[in-house]
């Protein structure tokens, strides 16, 4: 075996030039699919971040509140007692926040604009200041009623800084106008296509804009401590909240807000209670990743063909090459099997070390881009979800990129490696080339 | 008494009894809602051709055409624009306290709130229906003014406590000669002014079913005063007060105008 290693290393070294160029594909073919798979990653990652902190918990327990059967509201009634029924059936609950829901328009002197505004209690918000960077102002502002946190790209479109007032304007649940000026408190970076549409501002002052008495919110988040259980206990409060005595909506796996038209149809009046998860929350933006995977996927598959072609062209030319030196192997004993495994070491030494190399120098310049914080255009923004490149290395994901371009080579080179192994040591002996 | 004091003390009665001379009666504000109410009521069919010019900041004007259809006796009222092409055929209709809207491009129905803005200008449902001031609000008097060369009544208006209304305060400034509205201020539950509107120009058409004239706004001029740069022109025009076909209210009828 080892002398079957030393003829495919010193072979690999007899055409540096060759060796270099393929080896060089399959190095590069390596990086990319690593560096895709990073991207990948990191979105899914930021992703899972931000939704759950700035749009979602784990579990939702949302719904809607209807005064007539034409006027829908995001709005759960005495939302205490049902935070106590949910502590009881949930011992998988890591923690519980509220959010209120609300959709207004917000203006300044110079613009407006229509937003999400999220009603929280920041003191009681355990992730929020973890995902949540804060460019000007301070998170504590948003103890004071009457005050809002705004993302950079809202500021800059309303031309507004920290102290400058607003006016969020939106019709009350019976469609009465209403009015409230906040002050700004703090602007936050840019989180994507998540920021470009919410805003928070203290709950109290989200009720008072709505005219909701203080036993309402928007929607209860819950926190599980292994996401793992997202699923049974979506299943399990499915069960145990209608006999609790809460009506359910039906499963309806979309954003809140996607299911105004629907609620808006149908004829019911009161309370309604609806569970979702993160994913269904965050489903609007789900397709991005889906597309980046795909595309990650087809790419993939074009360059396995590309270097897939370019092995098998490889190997072809040295067996042609080495016809002669394969005959006088057969010639003086080696076996047709160890032909076969002659080429195919060959092979697997050129697109192991290949691919090793090409996954250390992809995830070597992840790790850089990461470190050095490099900020991404604005329309690659709104698809990461965050400002600045974010390329997640994986070790499964390295490992996966790795072993699949060795063994789609390997497997390429069966068909020479097969075709030498098949030679007649006459025959190849006499060739001429 | 000398002359002086007699002169004081007629001054200070003058004065006592000033306000009461000016001031009306709640029974006097209420006719005055009525009237303003009345004089626009038809209580048959009207039918009317509206163009509605809105103006946005860093937008072009758009200037839409739509037809009113209302039937003041069931509370219908359906609108239907007819220009420009991209909106050609969407349409609102309110059926018993419901406002659907209807948009062929997607073939839906959705269901509004009443209070809601038409078209995204900065109208409301209200403008285009029959006045109910006297039913929905409850009147003070704030006293007599001159607005430009007309004489006029200052009414404020609290949204009563049952009934719904977009604006819970309104202040009428109504003609005293004709009780006409001139001008119109609207304002959020926060105090806040929100609309101001303008009734230049007043038009009376004979009515069968009602015998008698009904009067309505050639012209209304909406000024968003939340933001200041939007507004909105509604022209009323060729309006009709004769019978509309019996089943115009429904949504297949307005589904077949949009195709």
């Amino acid at each position: 075996m080892l002398q079957i290693l030393l003829i495919a290393y010193r072979n690999l070294l007899a055409h540096r030039r060759r060796t270099a160029l393929l080896g060089g594909a399959i190095a590069g073919v390596t990086a990319v699919l690593v560096i895709l798979m990073g991207v990948t990653n990191g979105m899914k990652s930021t992703m899972l971040e931000s939704a759950t902190t700035l749009m979602s918990g784990h579990v939702n327990v949302g719904g809607f509140f209807k005064v007539t059967a034409g006027q829908a509201a995001p709005v759960v009634t005495q939302y205490q007692k049902l935070i106590q029924e949910l502590r009881k059936e949930i011992p998988e609950l890591d923690y519980v926040s509220q959010r209120g829901r609300g959709w207004a328009k917000l203006v300044s002197d110079t613009g407006s604009m229509q937003v999400g505004v999220g009603g929280i209690d920041i003191e009681a918000e355990q992730g929020f200041r973890k995902v949540v960077q804060v460019r000007k102002g301070s998170l504590d502002g948003l103890n004071e009623p009457g005050t809002i946190l705004l993302f950079e790209e809202q500021a800059k479109k309303l031309e507004v800084g920290v102290g400058d007032m607003l006016t969020l304007s939106a019709p009350t649940m019976r469609g009465t106008s209403n009015t409230l000026d906040v002050r700004v408190v703090a602007i936050a970076a840019n989180i994507g296509m998540m920021s470009s549409w919410n805003t928070f501002v203290p709950s109290k002052s989200l009720r008072d804009l709505y005219q909701l008495k203080d036993d309402t919110t928007g929607a209860i988040y819950l926190y599980l401590k292994d996401m793992k259980d997202i699923r049974t206990v979506q299943e399990r409060l499915r069960k145990k909240l209608p006999e609790a005595g809460y009506t359910l909506m039906d499963n309806d796996p979309r954003a809140f807000w996607m299911k105004f038209d629907v609620v808006n149809r149908e004829g019911w009046t009161g309370q309604k209670l609806d569970i979702t998860n993160w994913e269904d929350e965050i489903s609007f933006v789900n397709w991005v990743v889906q597309a980046l995977s795909f595309i990650t996927g087809w790419l993939t598959f074009v360059l396995l063909v590309v270097i897939a072609a370019g092995i098998m062209n490889t190997l072809w030319i040295a067996i042609r090459e080495r016809t002669r030196e394969i005959g006088t192997l057969r010639a003086i004993g080696m076996q047709r099997a160890r032909v076969l495994v002659m080429f195919l070491t060959e092979a697997l030494m050129l697109s192991f070390t290949a691919t090793v190399t090409g996954a250390v120098a992809a995830s070597a310049l992840c790790l850089f881009i990461n470190s050095r914080q490099v900020k991404a255009p604005e329309v690659v923004q709104v698809m990461l979800l965050t400002e600045h490149w974010f390329l997640k290395v994986e070790s499964g994901s390295v490992i996966f990129a790795v072993v699949l371009i060795t063994v789609a080579s390997m497997l390429v080179s069966l068909i020479p490696s097969f075709l030498a192994a098949r030679m007649k040591p006459v025959t190849a002996m006499h060739h001429i080339g | 008494m000398t002359p002086r004091n007699l002169l004081s003390a007629a001054a200070a009665a003058a004065l006592l009894v000033a306000p009461a001379a000016f001031a009306l009666e709640a029974a006097d504000m209420k006719k005055i809602l009525e009237v303003v109410d009345d004089r626009q009521r038809n209580g048959g069919d009207y039918k009317s051709l509206v163009y509605l010019e809105q103006k946005e900041k860093d937008k072009a004007d758009v200037v839409r055409e739509a037809l009113v259809y209302r039937r003041d006796a069931d509370d219908k009222l359906m609108i239907l624009f007819t220009k420009p092409k991209g909106e050609a055929g969407k349409g609102y209709l309110r059926l018993d306290k419901n406002l659907w809207s209807y948009d062929p491009n997607v073939g839906k129905w959705e269901r509004r709130t009443e209070r809601e803005r038409i078209a995204g200008t900065d109208s409301r449902r209200a403008d285009f229906d029959e006045s109910r001031l006297a039913e929905e609000y409850d009147p003070t008097y704030e006293g007599e003014e001159a607005l430009g060369k007309f004489q006029v009544h200052k009414l404020s208006l609290k949204g009563r406590a049952n009934i719904d209304v977009a604006y819970p305060v309104i202040k009428l400034w109504v003609d005293k000669e004709t009780t006409n509205i001139l001008k119109r201020q609207e304002f959020a539950l926060s105090g806040r002014l929100m609309r101001t509107l303008y009734y230049p120009k007043w038009q009376k058409l004979f009515s069968e079913s009602k015998g008698s004239d009904v009067w309505y706004p050639q012209e209304i001029r909406i000024y968003d005063e939340v933001e200041k740069s939007n507004s909105t022109v509604i022209l009323i025009k060729s309006v009709d007060l004769r019978s509309l076909e019996a089943n115009i209210f429904t949504k297949a009828w307005l589904e077949s105008k949009s195709r």
